[in-house]
């Protein structure tokens, strides 16, 4: 099965398949990292326009452009982010320092990305002076490209735009470089601090057809080793494929389906707990939880063309066949089958008696998915 | 006014640990460590590291943050450091030949005084700290100089005092020996064992393009303004030989002997100096790798 349509044999579709899911990792990364939603896209479109002002030519901008909007990745994953972990204040500052080499190894295994994306994101939070992480590289030693990261990260994380302009001209010589500084300060005064959203350089992409597919199953052992639930992912997608068979699921829904089993567990990247962790997946208790999940991963996946229709599933996955669940009470009629599916998988994924689900038929969940998955279970067992 | 170089050299201690971990390797001997924030960091990620220089104000830091695991500079101790001490006599007029020339006359007064208040420090831990925080200072000094308007005018004491604070989160435990030593790289590489051994070797007649960054700290630590580096390369193994290139690269070849027991050896250099030294690796070890992320930053990767 492929899970993205179109791509055989187009170029063009393989590379945009490949950009949205590469954009989707850098929502997620940051997601991962407890930035804002956008932060990465905005970080990137700054550090590009830092980089024309400065002459930089278009490939490197490029590079650039991708380094920024998977600045955070190597948040997914690190054990100052990941959950469950107890760790002093002192510890997780400096595993959080590993996050841009933990980038730079991510990018580093995506073939597609252009050469120098992931040097850029190992040395993005380089200080000048020679006290940032990870590498403590100092002067001239740091690529200037990724100085305009470091840049535009300060730059974004301030609240306000004359305050950056304060702070930046203050770390001359100490965060930043003076030249670089002095870019920036030009670029401030001739743009007022606005840049324009810049597109994905789909043609800086190298895009074989399946790379995005095989890149969005990285994502998602990644992500669930984050959540602490190694392998959840395969489990749920192989259930749910079942049960779609078995219940004859057409092939959009089927693909849909597919997406939403590896993308529905970034949700809980903004949540404390693993999601059946606090809560039965059965009990009522639980709703809210698992809406705000829900919720997250579609927002996060939502802006993504490639993923949109996975999203609106992993939107209503919080809904309940009798129309009692959240966020928005779709019922039965309302509710798309392959969301019933992916909900039932998901909650069959934390039982320890796989028989309760059957507890939920006509309630929680369509009456036509659960028989169908516990004999697919049964089967696969 | 002073030159201050472009390419400084680039140790990526993040490659460097993926090409160790690629190779398993829980230990590395460093001979020619210069400033070990690299071991440092390969120290954070449970690597029993070793260091060597010829330097002493780069072995004095590693003190502070290789050797030592848990000392760090309290706010108290900090501003010990960074003002005069009432009733102390300092010596003033000690770093005076640099004023004027390099520095105004405030900074060479502080100068005197940090040198003073460093060697009065009761840990090695902590003066390795504090010389490190202030080298940060002196280096912001240095480049004010060439970018006047640029850079911002911080009194000297708060330079410090942020700086010499934040040596404060480089100090971290391995649970496992990590050692610093002054000394000639054969020196270095007989004294310890460990499961790799990398190599930053100094190119030949380096010591003539030093960093003032780098010469003048150690001048200052000396208390010594008119000191110079020059004879501690004129007296070292491939110092001794910068004149001659044959007999550089046979200096070269016998460092690598010397290290036959290493299971793996790791050498850095630049793709202009590659051809030179890639040939001496390869006699030496069997199984030669290269890893060349930029031009100005290149692995010989050696294995038996």
């Amino acid at each position: 099965m492929t899970l993205f349509q179109d791509t055989a044999g187009d170029p063009r579709a393989a590379r945009s398949n490949l950009a949205d899911v590469l954009a989707w990792y850098g929502a997620v990364g940051d997601a991962a990292a407890g930035n804002p939603a956008g932060f990465a896209m905005r970080k990137a479109s700054v550090a590009a326009s830092l980089a024309e002002m400065a002459g930089t030519d278009e490939s490197e901008r490029s590079a650039l452009l991708i380094a920024g909007v998977l600045h955070a990745v190597g948040a997914v994953g690190n054990a100052g982010c990941r959950k469950g972990e107890d760790l002093s204040a002192r510890t997780i500052r400096s595993e959080r320092w590993d996050i841009p080499a933990q980038g730079a190894r991510i990018c580093a295994t995506i073939p597609a990305l252009p050469t120098g994306c992931a040097d850029l994101v190992r040395w993005q939070s380089e200080r000048w002076d020679g006290t940032g992480f990870p590498d403590q590289l100092r002067w001239h030693g740091i690529p200037p490209l990724a100085q305009y990261l470091a840049l535009a990260d300060a730059f974004v994380r301030s609240p306000d735009p004359d305050e950056a302009l304060a702070d930046v001209s203050l770390q001359s010589g100490r965060g930043f470089g003076p030249s670089h500084a002095r870019t920036f300060t030009m670029w401030f005064h001739m743009t007022g601090g606005e840049s324009a959203s810049q597109a994905f350089p789909l043609d800086a992409l190298d895009a074989q057809s399946g790379a995005a597919a095989t890149l969005l199953d990285e994502i998602a052992d990644r992500i669930d080793a984050h959540n602490g639930v190694a392998g959840r992912w395969r489990r749920i997608a192989a259930l749910a494929a079942a049960t779609a068979r078995a219940l004859e699921l057409d092939a959009t829904s089927t693909n849909g389906l597919a997406i939403a089993a590896r993308i529905f567990g970034a949700g809980e990247l903004l949540s404390a707990h693993t999601e059946g962790e606090e809560f039965d997946p059965l009990a009522r208790l639980g709703v809210e939880e698992r809406a705000h999940n829900a919720v997250a991963a579609a927002e996060l996946a939502r802006p993504y063309a490639a993923l949109r229709d996975a999203a609106e599933l992993v939107a209503a996955r919080g809904e309940w066949f009798d129309g009692t669940g959240k966020p928005r009470g779709l019922g039965r009629g309302e509710l798309p089958l392959a969301s019933s599916i992916l909900a039932a998988a998901i909650a069959h994924a934390s039982l320890d008696r796989a028989e309760r689900l059957e507890t939920a038929i006509g309630t929680q969940f369509d009456p036509r998915v659960v028989p169908a998955l516990l004999e697919a279970a049964k089967a696969r067992a | 006014m002073i030159e201050l170089p472009e390419r400084t050299r680039r140790i990526s201690a993040s490659r460097l640990h993926e090409i160790l971990l690629a190779h398993d390797a829980k230990s590395v001997v460093d001979p020619f460590m210069g400033l070990p924030t690299h071991l440092n960091y390969l120290k954070r990620h449970n690597i029993a590291v070793h260091g060597g220089d010829l330097l002493e104000w780069f072995v004095r830091v590693g003190e502070g943050i290789v050797v030592n695991d848990l000392t760090i500079l309290r706010d108290s101790e900090v501003a010990e450091i960074v003002e005069m001490l009432p009733g102390r006599i300092y010596p003033l007029d000690l770093f005076k030949a640099w004023e004027g020339v390099f520095f105004t006359e405030e900074q060479c007064v502080y100068l005197g005084v940090w040198q003073d208040n460093v060697r009065n420090l009761r840990s090695d831990g902590q003066t390795g700290l504090a010389i490190l925080g202030l080298w940060r200072a002196f280096c912001y000094w240095l480049q004010k100089a060439q970018n006047p308007d640029d850079m911002q005018d911080i009194p000297p004491s708060e330079l410090a005092w942020s700086y010499i604070r934040e040596t404060e989160q480089w100090v971290i435990a391995n649970m496992r020996r990590n050692t610093v030593r002054q000394g000639d790289v054969l020196a270095t590489i007989g004294a310890q064992r460990a499961d790799a051994l990398f190599l930053a070797p100094p190119a030949r007649n380096s010591f003539r393009s030093a960093d003032a960054r780098i010469w003048m700290w150690e001048a200052w630590w000396q208390g010594n303004p008119y000191f110079t580096i020059e004879h501690a390369y004129r007296d070292s193994l491939l110092g001794a030989r910068a004149a001659d290139p044959p007999a550089y690269a046979r200096a070269l070849a016998s460092i690598l002997a010397s290290a036959d027991t290493y299971p793996l050896v790791v050498v850095q250099t630049t793709e202009a100096r590659l051809s030179d030294l890639e040939p001496i690796v390869r006699n030496a070890r069997a199984n030669v790798k290269i890893v060349a992320p930029h031009p100005f930053e290149v692995y010989v990767v050696a294995t038996k």
